[in-house]
C-alpha cells in the first residue's frame, strides 16, 4: 500500500489539539469519570475505582507521568462534563455504539466481549471530542495492551 | 455495426464518438465504485469527507444516466411514440440536476450546522501492520489519489459532449473537472483538523456543498428550459446552435423561396426542425420542390433529420416574421 510507507513515518505526531488537552496532561493531570459498570468499572467508597478500565487508565497515566483525579456519577452527567472540557476520559463499560459518540469521540475498540445476550459488543472510552492527538495518544496506547482476547467477564 | 441515435444514423466519426463515451462512462462507473468504497472505509468523522463521498455517490448518476439513454434513444418512433425517445437525455437530465441540488441543500445545512455548534470532529487512529497510524493520514490519502482521474476524464469526456451534441455528458464532464477541487477541499479540512483547527473541516464541507449545490441549479435549470423546448442551445448551453440559422439560409437561397424561418426543438441528441416557407408570388411549391430542399438541410449535419416544411403565405412572427401573428394563434 502506497499510503502505508508514507504515512507510518509521521503516523502519530500530526494531529494536534484544538485545545491542548494531551500537552495539560502530560506530566499533569489527567481527569477521569467513571460510571460503574462491572467488570469494566467498579467504583467503592473510600476507595479508588476498580475493575478492567481503571486499571488500563492507571497504566495510561503512568505513560504520561500524569496523576489522575477521579470522579463518579452517571453516564450522561460524565458525558456532559465530558464535552465541556471538564473531563479528559469517561470510563463506564461503553461500546462503540453508544449513543455519545455523536457527542464526544469514542476511541478505536480495545476489547470485545459478549453481553450474556448471545451478542458481542467491541469496548471503547470517551474522551473529549476533536482532541485528536490525545485520542491518537491513548488509542495507541490501548493497542499495545492485546485485551481482545483476554477479557471474558 | 451502425450506431443509431433513433431513426438518426450516426456518421462514422460520431458512432466512434459514441462507443468511446460508452467506453468512459463504464471506464467512470469502475472508477467510482472503487473509491465510494475507499472513501467510506476512512470517512470517520470527517464532514468533508462524509460531503465528498455523497458527492461521489452523485456523480455516479450521470454516467447511470448516460448509458441507460443511449439504450433508449436507440429505439426508432412509433404510433405511441411519434417523435421517437430522444426526449430521455432530458428526463435524464433533470432527475441528475434535481438530485445534485437536494443534496447540495442538505448538505450546506449539515454542515453549516457543524460550523454554527462549534462541533469539534474527532478523528482517531487505525492500527496499520501493527503502527498507530491517524485515520487523517488515510484520508488525504484517498483524496490524493482520487485527484487524477477525473481531470482526465471530464477532459475526454467534454470533447465527446461537443461531438454528440450531449448534455448529459457535458453535464458529467463538467462535473469530473470539479471535482479535484472537492478532493483539494477535503484534504485541506482534514488537515487543518491534523493541526489543530477544528473549523477547516465544516467549512471545506460547505465550499464542497456550495459547489455541488451550484451544479444542481445549472443542470436544474438548463435540463428544464430544453423541456419546455426552447431555441436550441449548443452542447454547453452557451449560445444558440448555429444549424437553424444554417438550415434558414439555405432555405432562403432556393430559387422558388422568398423567406424562411425555423422553429427548432433540441430533443436531446438531434434537433426537430419545423422550417416555415414563403414561396414567391404566393405559389405553391411542387412536391418535387419541397422534398428535394427538405433532403438538402437533413444533409447538413446528421443532428437534423425530422425536419417539416410547412409552406405559410406569411413568416410566424415568432421564427422572425415581420407580423403580429403566431403559429399557435393562426386559426382564429
Amino acid at each position: 500500500m502506497l499510503a502505508a510507507g508514507l504515512l507510518t513515518g509521521c503516523g502519530i505526531s500530526l494531529p494536534a489539539d484544538p485545545e491542548g488537552t494531551l500537552d495539560r496532561v502530560r506530566d499533569g493531570q489527567l481527569r477521569v469519570g467513571v460510571s460503574t459498570n462491572a467488570p469494566w468499572t467498579e467504583t467503592r467508597d473510600g476507595a479508588e475505582p476498580a475493575g478492567i478500565e481503571p486499571d488500563l487508565v492507571r497504566e495510561f497515566a503512568a505513560t504520561l507521568n500524569a496523576d489522575i483525579r477521579w470522579s463518579e456519577g452517571g453516564e450522561e452527567k460524565l458525558v456532559d462534563e465530558l464535552e465541556r472540557g471538564n473531563l479528559d476520559l469517561v470510563l463506564g463499560g461503553l461500546t462503540k455504539d453508544t449513543p455519545w459518540a455523536e457527542k464526544v469521540a469514542v476511541t478505536a475498540p480495545y476489547a470485545e466481549a459478549p453481553d450474556g445476550h448471545g451478542e458481542t459488543h467491541k469496548h471503547v472510552m470517551a474522551a473529549p471530542p476533536g482532541e485528536n492527538a490525545f485520542l491518537v495518544e491513548l488509542e495507541d496506547f490501548l493497542a499495545q495492551q492485546e485485551l481482545r482476547q483476554e477479557v471474558q467477564p | 455495426m451502425s450506431i443509431r441515435f433513433g431513426r438518426t444514423e450516426l456518421p462514422e466519426r460520431q458512432a466512434r464518438s459514441l462507443r468511446k463515451a460508452i467506453r468512459f462512462e463504464w471506464l467512470s462507473l469502475g472508477f467510482l465504485a472503487v473509491f465510494i468504497a475507499l472513501v467510506f472505509l476512512v470517512m470517520g468523522n470527517s464532514q468533508a469527507m462524509k460531503a465528498a463521498w455523497i458527492e461521489d455517490l452523485l456523480s455516479l448518476a450521470p454516467p447511470v444516466a448516460f448509458l441507460l439513454a443511449v439504450r433508449i434513444v436507440n429505439r426508432p418512433p412509433t404510433r405511441k411514440y411519434p417523435y421517437g425517445y430522444h426526449r430521455s437525455v432530458g428526463v435524464a437530465h433533470l432527475v441528475a440536476g434535481v438530485a445534485l441540488f437536494a443534496m447540495g441543500a442538505f448538505l450546506i445545512v449539515d454542515s453549516a450546522s457543524g460550523l454554527l455548534t462549534a462541533e469539534h470532529p474527532s478523528i482517531g487512529s487505525v492500527q496499520l501492520f501493527g503502527h498507530t497510524v491517524w485515520l487523517g493520514w488515510l484520508m488525504m490519502g484517498v483524496m490524493a489519489l482520487s485527484l487524477p482521474l477525473p481531470i482526465y476524464l471530464g477532459r475526454v469526456k467534454m470533447s465527446l459532449a461537443k461531438e454528440l451534441h450531449d448534455k448529459v455528458l457535458y453535464a458529467d464532464a463538467d462535473m469530473n473537472k470539479a471535482d479535484w477541487m472537492t478532493a483539494v477541499g477535503t484534504i485541506v479540512g482534514v488537515g487543518g483538523i491534523g493541526v489543530g483547527l477544528w473549523w477547516t473541516d465544516s467549512a471545506a464541507a460547505l465550499l464542497i456543498a456550495a459547489s455541488i449545490l451550484r451544479d444542481g441549479v445549472k443542470n436544474m435549470g438548463a435540463a428544464t428550459t430544453d423541456l419546455m423546448d426552447t431555441r436550441a442551445t449548443t452542447f454547453d448551453d452557451g449560445k444558440p446552435h448555429p444549424l437553424p440559422a444554417r438550415i434558414d439560409g439555405h432555405l432562403r437561397s432556393l430559387p422558388w423561396v422568398r423567406e424562411a424561418g425555423s422553429r427548432t426543438r433540441d430533443q436531446g441528441h438531434v434537433l426537430h426542425v419545423e422550417s416555415f416557407i414563403v414561396p414567391h408570388d404566393g405559389r405553391v411549391p411542387s412536391l418535387e420542390d419541397l422534398e428535394a430542399a427538405r433532403d438538402a438541410c437533413i444533409d447538413l449535419d446528421w443532428k437534423v433529420q425530422d425536419l417539416v416544411l410547412v409552406p405559410v403565405a406569411e413568416l410566424p412572427r415568432e421564427v422572425g416574421g415581420s407580423g403580429s401573428d403566431h403559429q399557435s394563434e393562426r386559426n382564429r
